[in-house]
C-alpha cells in the first residue's frame, strides 16, 4: 500500500509506504539508520522495538515508512488511543535530510490520524533539536511543558527505608490507582503504557504523620522504569523520597530509568536527593485541543 | 600486546576507531551488543573497554554497572564513547563506574591516543 500526502510534492521519488508492509527487523534498520549521527542516538533491536510497538500501541498499518526506490529513507510510527495519537519515532537518514521527506511523513501521519476522525496529537521532541521542533511549529503543534529523563545506576549507595507502613501492591492494584484517566499525560506515562507492560508492581505508604501515597513501576530484568506516583496527602518530595527509599532498598542491584517526568513536577527534589541524573530533556507538543473525554474523566 | 575491548553499533564510528588503534599496536576486539560485550570482556579480559553508550540492546552505561559487579572488573578501565554533550557525559560516565569518556566522532587523531594512553596509564 503506497500512501501519498497531499502536500507532498517535493521529491516524487520517495514513495510512503505503510510500515506494515515491513518486518520489524527491516523497520528496526531503518529507525537505527536514521539515528546514527544523533547526540542521544537510542538504538534499539527488533525485540525492543517489537516490545515499544506493543507497550505503546503503535498502529503499524498506519505508520509510514519512506522509500525511494528499493531503500528505506525514513520512518514515522502513530501510536493511537482513545481520541487522541502520539507521533513517534520520526527520523529521516542523514543523507536524504532537507529535502522533504520528514515533513511528508508528518503530513502522512496527521491525515492518518484525521481518517480516524481524531483532530488532537502528540509528541514530544528532543530538546534543541531545531529543526524538528520548526517542523512541528509549521505544521500546528504548540507548546505544552519540557519534560525530563532521567537515570539512577545501581552501583550507589543504598539508602535505608523511611519509616512507615508499607504495602506492597500487585500488578492489577497498582494499575487500579494508576487509573485510566491520564490521557493528557505524556503518551509514556498513560495508563494503557503501563497496562501493557509486564511486571508491574506498586507500593502504598502511609507515614507516621498521616501522609500517603503510592507508587507503580515496572520491574524490569536489569531495569526499573516507568514510574507512576500520587501524593494523596501530604508534602510531594517527601512522600518521593520515601517512595524512593523504599524502592532502591529493595531492588539495589537495578539500573533505573524514567522518562518523561514534568520539570515542575513537585516530587523532582526527592529523586535530585536520591541521586538521579539528568539524562536529556524533551519538549511535549500538541496539536489541536484535548477532547473533553480526555480532560473531563 | 595491549588489549582493547570496542562496544559500539555503528560500524563507520568502530572501524574508525579501530583503524587508528590497530594502527598504533593495539590488538582490538569489537562487540556491537552490550550482551556480546559483557561476553567477550569475559572472554578476552581486555585491557580498556572503549564503551558506546547507545546500544540496541542493553546501553553502555549499564553495561558498565554489570561489568562493575564483578570484582575481576572492579579496576578495569572503561571509557565511555559518547557524543553526548562533555558535561553530561563526565556526570553519567562516572557514577556508572567509567574512568572517564572520549568524544566521537574523532576528530584529533593525537588526542584520542593520548587519552587512551592515559587510561592505560602508560
Amino acid at each position: 500500500m503506497t500512501l501519498m500526502p497531499e502536500h507532498f510534492e517535493s521529491n516524487a521519488s520517495i514513495r510512503l509506504i505503510s510500515a506494515s508492509q515491513f518486518t520489524v527487523d527491516e523497520l528496526t534498520a531503518i529507525y537505527n539508520q536514521t539515528r546514527v549521527d544523533y547526540m542521544i542516538p537510542m538504538p534499539m533491536n527488533a525485540a525492543r522495538l517489537a516490545e515499544y510497538i506493543e507497550m505503546y500501541d503503535v498502529d503499524l498499518d498506519r505508520s509510514l515508512v519512506a522509500v525511494e526506490g528499493e531503500t528505506m529513507r525514513g520512518v514515522a510510527m502513530l501510536g493511537v488511543r482513545a481520541d487522541r495519537t502520539w507521533i513517534t519515532r520520526l527520523g529521516v537518514i542523514p543523507s536524504t535530510r532537507r529535502s522533504g521527506v520528514g515533513e511528508a511523513l508528518m503530513r502522512g501521519l496527521l491525515e492518518q490520524s484525521a481518517q480516524l476522525g481524531i483532530e488532537f496529537n502528540m509528541l514530544e521532541v528532543i530538546k534543541n533539536n531545531t529543526p524538528a521542533h520548526q517542523l512541528f511549529l509549521k505544521l500546528g503543534f504548540y507548546e505544552v511543558g519540557e519534560l525530563l529523563i532521567m537515570r539512577r545506576p545501581p552501583t550507589m549507595q543504598t539508602y535505608e527505608p523511611v519509616i512507615a507502613d508499607a504495602r506492597r501492591l500487585e500488578r492489577y492494584e497498582a494499575l487500579d490507582l494508576v487509573g485510566y484517566d491520564r490521557g493528557t499525560q505524556p503518551w509514556t506515562n498513560q495508563s494503557e503504557s503501563l497496562g501493557h507492560g509486564a511486571d508491574i508492581f506498586g507500593l502504598y505508604l502511609t507515614l507516621p504523620d498521616g501522609s500517603r501515597g503510592w507508587i507503580a513501576y515496572q520491574r524490569e530484568k536489569f531495569t526499573l522504569t516507568h514510574f507512576i506516583y500520587k501524593t494523596e496527602e501530604g508534602d510531594p518530595a517527601e512522600m518521593a523520597y520515601a517512595f524512593l527509599s523504599h524502592l532502591h532498598h529493595q531492588y539495589p542491584r537495578l539500573d533505573t530509568h524514567i522518562e518523561n517526568i514534568q520539570v515542575n513536577d513537585p516530587h523532582l527534589p526527592a529523586f535530585y536527593k536520591m541521586g538521579y541524573i539528568e539524562s536529556f530533556r524533551r519538549v511535549e507538543m500538541w496539536r489541536g485541543t484535548p477532547p473533553a473525554s480526555l480532560v473531563s474523566k | 600486546m595491549t588489549k582493547i575491548l570496542i562496544v559500539e553499533d555503528v560500524f563507520d564510528n568502530f572501524e574508525l576507531a579501530h583503524r587508528i588503534l590497530s594502527s598504533h599496536g593495539y590488538d582490538v576486539i569489537h562487540a556491537e551488543t552490550a550482551e556480546s560485550g559483557f561476553q567477550l570482556a569475559f572472554q578476552h579480559r581486555p585491557d580498556l573497554i572503549l564503551l558506546d553508550l547507545g546500544l540496541p540492546d542493553h546501553d553502555g552505561l549499564t553495561l558498565a554497572s554489570w561489568l562493575r559487579a564483578d570484582p575481576s572488573f572492579r579496576t578495569l578501565p572503561i571509557v565511555a564513547f559518547t557524543a553526548w554533550p562533555p558535561e553530561t557525559a563526565k556526570q553519567m560516565a562516572e557514577s556508572y563506574g567509567c574512568n572517564g569518556f572520549v568524544t566521537k566522532p574523532i576528530v584529533k587523531v593525537k588526542e584520542f591516543l593520548a587519552q587512551m594512553d592515559s587510561f592505560l596509564g602508560k
